[in-house]
């Protein structure tokens, strides 16, 4: 009876040491991230069986427990990956918002600055100061184009190793997670009646968060404790005790990108990147390929049309020393790059035909064997260009440029990536800007009639006509027609007059209006000492306001606005999207901390509880012994 | 609810640092007076302010290119300003010379006075902008625009006009070729020059005509001779381009109209036997031209029919002359007006531009500051609610 007592008593003081242990447990580990609280399991003894029923014979403990709920567990899970994931989008995005839409740094006060400088030299065009001012105002806006297309690369070299270094803390994770796997087995294994090694499991559910955030994983629990991970459409990352890895490697469409490859044996397998989704990997992945490069490419689609259109136009003009323009900027050309796995030799180079109708996307040129396709990436668009080399596809030309294609192949084209990169000026000369039209209209001082000859201009696109600057003469060889000498073609007999018509020969075009009389004559000839001329940098400082860009809908400023804009939506809805998704993390944490995490007043009610609990059986103890005592003494 | 210690620390961590986030945001705004920092901040407002910043800065430019234009018409302006009133000076003294009381030597003195006109013509005809360039040389600005040659004033400048982009649809003309403005100045009456050919010995003076019927108009040259036969006179009209005689014989009265081809004038005073008058359709005459046949006419020293017929056509042309550059004027007037209606209506886009723009990106001080208020007192709360809540513990009564 009292040997019964004993245990009891012993039991009691046994499983309040338990649970003072616990409480203690939990209060020192209230703080670490991914702890879950534990409790002890505690059961009565059976009874012993006596002819009056069953006498108890104290506690056992019958297991430490934590406090775990699986569903919310997967929830924290869903939730944080992508919290990671728009979180790390948003400061990466941030960064671009920020440097195209300052008014100080951005693009669009270079681009004002170089208009009012060329309105400037269209004032005064035989100012050569006026022309200096042009020239800085060119070469800040190419150092601005050049300074925020530095910035995009800098970031795009800061992805890539963030990227790496998110690829070897997934391969750690990893590791980890399956060694973790290893040990929970065998303790599980180890302990009789299986129980379960709490603090390893809180562990590794701690490591699979962190790879959580870094990739979107699921988790598969197995019977005997283990745990397998599988990211993407199930490619198998931790499979019991083994880990597989990833790789960074280079892409092998665009090897100027990484993409992320499976390690399976010796053999690499590219991953879909559409596959990699949530954490901050599939953010870094997601807003390389859809913020960075569009933001890049729109950048150097607005310095290939500036710089492209004022070329242009100054082609057409004449500078200040009397020679034809020639080029204000050097402009970009598209990179193409061969695909990885081409069988064929085939070259393929690309250029640009029409600025205006360019899009911020890039191509990608395939050969099935007949025909070529190109597919415009951004939107999956697939041109079918037939059999032969060159064609043009939105304002750009490909051409072969040696070797014979093999089925397969494939070549990646840039058309504006570089557009940014690659802009400079062309000319430090102030007088080569070509403020000038090439030729000049008279009337002679001897016609008697009212007919008028408009100033006239030069027919683009450059080239110019060779015979511009022949000198032409119009004779009226009577009210109503006139002949045309120095053209070339030779205009043979007379034409007919309409006033207010449009001539046009040797590349230009003017107007003849009024009543001539018969014998005027109208001379249209080499713009000789023409420094007062602004003809051409009046329609150079036009460029500003017209809309040659995206196929005649926007403006130089007008689609570089249009990428601020687009930034800006995006890293709004970025701001908005993860201010959201941090509340919903922030609650579904606290519910499951509401379960599993460590509230010190219960645990300091708990070591009360247990103190008392072990006071308590350590008095029935002493009364058991006094008993004992009394025993004994009845012998005396 | 269950609450974990560490959910009570966590939450209030984070909604500290979201209520400091805000009043940093506010005060940032207030600091700048800017309400959007970045594009981010409202997508919408901020393209659309880039747009509007962009059309402000371009309505600037076309206030500077504005400025531009009415320096160079100005100055055009006040040099026509001095040809006018030279060529009326001119005009003036013509018409005194014409009296027959003046003698050869005062004759004279007119025509010194005259070529020292001509010379103050030619300055301002070469006039600049100030900083070197011709006013009135049209492209080739470096270029003097008239210079003297044997075959009298030569034009060098070209028809070339400088148009300047004043407002977003209108450019504008801020020069004028020398050439409209002193060289073509119509003879004659504008479409027929009627005169006395220079061996003409009797009185003969003929009018300047006009047109009677513009449908009969040829455009070919004629003469009109004249023969005393027996102390009658009759004159021969001949059409010298066909050689086509017109009418033969016509009896001549001093003063009476001669019609044909649509053409109408008289001559009056008693021409003799051989005198001639010549009729050739209307031709460009410069203004430099016109004042020196006066100069060479006052010094001559014949006076009478020969001097009168002279003195009468160079008044002519020279009213020609100043009506050419009166019409000048009355464009650069016109273009001058233009400008300063374009400049107010500039100057309101402008206003309106910078109000649509501070409405979009500018901080509404009121709110601002009234945020701060809030959010300051909101954080002082939330901080010390936050040291009450976590000063509550039952380690403190164990």
């Amino acid at each position: 009876m009292t040997s019964s007592l004993f245990g009891s008593a012993i039991s009691g003081m046994n499983a309040a040491q338990a649970g003072l242990a616990t409480a203690q447990h939990n209060i020192a580990n209230a703080a670490t991230p991914g702890f879950n609280r534990q409790e002890i399991l505690l059961g009565a003894r059976p009874g012993q069986q006596t002819g009056a029923g069953f006498i108890g014979q104290g506690v056992d403990v019958t297991g430490v427990r934590r406090i775990y709920d699986q569903f919310l567990g997967v929830q924290v899970l869903q939730e944080q990956t992508q919290a990671s994931y728009l979180s790390s989008y948003r400061t990466a995005i941030s960064q671009i918002d920020n440097l195209l839409a300052d008014p100080d740094a951005g693009a669009s006060p270079a681009m004002q600055n170089f208009f009012s400088a060329m309105n400037g030299v269209a004032n005064y065009p035989e100012s050569i100061p006026a022309r200096q001012t042009l020239l800085s105002g060119a070469q800040f806006v190419v150092n601005r184009f050049q300074a925020i297309d530095q910035r995009l690369t800098n970031i795009a070299n800061g992805l890539t190793s963030q990227i790496t270094s998110s690829v070897t803390s997934i391969n750690a994770y990893a590791q980890q997670i399956a060694a973790l796997n290893t040990n929970i087995k065998r303790a599980i294994g180890s302990s009789q009646s299986g129980q379960m090694p709490n603090d390893l499991m809180d562990q590794r559910d701690q490591i699979i968060n962190q790879m959580n955030t870094e990739i979107k994983v699921s988790v598969q629990t197995q019977s005997d404790g283990a745990v397998n991970i599988f990211i993407g459409n199930g490619q198998a990352l931790v499979i019991d005790e083994q880990a597989m890895s990833l790789r960074a490697t280079q892409s092998s469409v665009d090897p100027s990108k990484l993409d992320i490859g499976y390690q399976s044996g010796s053999n690499l397998i590219a991953i879909q990147q559409s596959s990699l989704q949530g954490g901050n990997l599939g953010a870094y992945l997601t807003f390389r390929d859809q913020s960075l490069e569009p933001a890049r490419n729109a950048l150097g689609r607005v310095a290939l049309g500036l710089a492209t259109s004022v070329n242009q136009q100054n082609q057409l003009g004449q500078d200040l020393y009397g020679n034809l323009g020639g080029n204000i900027f050097n402009v970009a050309s598209p990179s193409v790059d061969k695909g990885a796995f081409n069988s064929g030799n085939a070259l393929v180079s690309a250029a640009i035909s029409d600025v205006g109708a360019l899009t911020t996307s890039n191509y990608q040129l395939r050969f099935d064997g007949t025909n070529y396709t190109m597919l415009r990436l951004s939107d999956n668009a697939a041109t079918n260009l037939g059999a032969t080399l060159p064609q043009t596809v939105d304002g750009f030309t490909v051409s072969l440029t040696s070797g014979t294609p093999v089925a397969g192949d494939s070549f990646l084209i840039h058309p504006t990536a570089n557009g940014a990169r690659d802009i400079s000026v062309a000319t430090n000369d102030p007088g080569k800007i070509a403020a000038a039209a090439p030729m000049r209209t008279a009337a002679a001082m001897a016609n008697t009639g009212s007919g008028q000859i408009s100033a006239g201009e030069v027919v683009g696109p450059p080239p110019t006509d060779a015979n511009l600057q022949a000198t032409v003469n119009i004779t009226f060889t009577s009210p109503t027609t006139f002949t045309v000498s120095g053209a070339v073609p030779v205009v043979v007999g007379a034409v007919a007059y309409t006033p207010g018509q449009n001539i046009s020969y040797n590349g230009w075009i003017a107007k003849l209006s009024g009543a001539p009389a018969t014998g005027d004559v109208f001379t249209i000839s080499k713009n000789i000492n023409a420094v007062g001329d602004n003809r051409n940098a009046l329609q150079l400082a036009n460029l500003q306001t017209q809309n040659l860009m995206a196929n005649g809908t926007a403006s130089f400023q007008g689609i570089y606005d249009q990428l601020v804009g687009e930034t800006g939506a995006k890293t709004y809805e970025m701001n908005v999207s993860s201010k959201a998704q941090g509340n919903m993390v922030a609650q579904i944490i606290a519910s499951q901390q509401s379960v599993s995490g460590v509230n010190l007043d219960e645990e300091a009610a708990n070591l009360i509880r247990y103190q008392r609990a072990y006071q308590a059986s350590a008095k029935a103890m002493q009364i058991s012994n006094t008993l004992f005592e009394a025993l004994l003494s009845l012998g005396r | 609810m269950r609450v974990s210690s560490s959910t009570l620390f966590d939450s209030n961590v984070a909604a500290l640092n979201q209520q400091q986030a805000r009043l940093l945001q506010t005060q940032q705004q207030i600091a700048t007076g800017r309400r959007l920092s970045t594009a981010a901040d409202d997508p919408v407002a901020a393209t659309r302010a880039l747009d509007l910043t962009r059309s402000d800065a371009i309505n600037t430019q076309y206030a500077s290119n504005r400025s531009a234009a009415r320096h160079t018409l100005s100055i055009t302006e006040s040099v026509l300003q001095g040809v006018t009133s030279l060529l009326q000076d001119i005009r003036t003294s013509a018409i005194s010379a014409g009296n027959g009381t003046l003698s050869m030597v005062d004759r004279k003195t007119v025509a010194a006075e005259f070529s020292g006109r001509l010379e103050e013509l030619i300055g301002f005809a070469n006039s600049t902008d100030g900083v070197g360039n011709y006013l009135f040389s049209g492209f080739q600005s470096r270029t003097q625009s008239f210079v003297d040659t044997p075959a009298g004033m030569g034009y060098f400048g070209d028809d070339g006009q400088r148009l300047l982009q004043v407002s977003e649809s209108r450019q504008m003309s801020s020069t004028n070729s020398g050439a409209d403005v002193f060289m073509r100045v119509r003879n004659g009456n504008g479409t027929f020059d009627t005169r006395a050919t220079s061996t003409n010995t009797g009185s003969g003076v003929v009018s300047v005509g006009s047109v009677a019927n513009p449908a009969l108009l040829t455009g070919d040259n004629y003469s009109v001779s004249f023969s005393v036969v027996a102390g009658v006179t009759t004159y021969d009209v001949t059409n010298t381009t066909t050689a086509a005689v017109v009418s033969a014989g016509n009896p001549y009265t001093s003063g009476q109209a001669i019609a044909f081809d649509g053409m109408q004038f008289n001559i009056s005073g008693a021409p003799k036997n051989g005198d001639a008058f010549t009729v050739v359709p209307s031709a460009n005459e410069s203004v430099f031209t016109t004042i020196s046949d006066l100069i060479t006419a006052l010094n001559s020293s014949v006076a009478g029919a020969h001097l009168s017929n002279s003195l009468s056509r160079g008044i002519n042309n020279l009213d020609h002359a100043l009506d050419n550059v009166l019409s000048v004027r009355s464009t650069l007037g016109l273009r001058l007006n233009e400008i300063d209606a374009l400049q107010s209506a500039g100057e309101d886009m402008g206003l309106q531009l910078k109000q649509s723009l501070s409405q979009l990106q500018d901080v509404d001080y009121n709110k601002a500051i009234s945020d701060l208020n809030q959010q300051q007192i909101n954080l002082q709360a939330a901080q010390k609610s936050f040291a009450k809540v976590v000063g509550l513990s039952l380690f403190d009564y164990i």
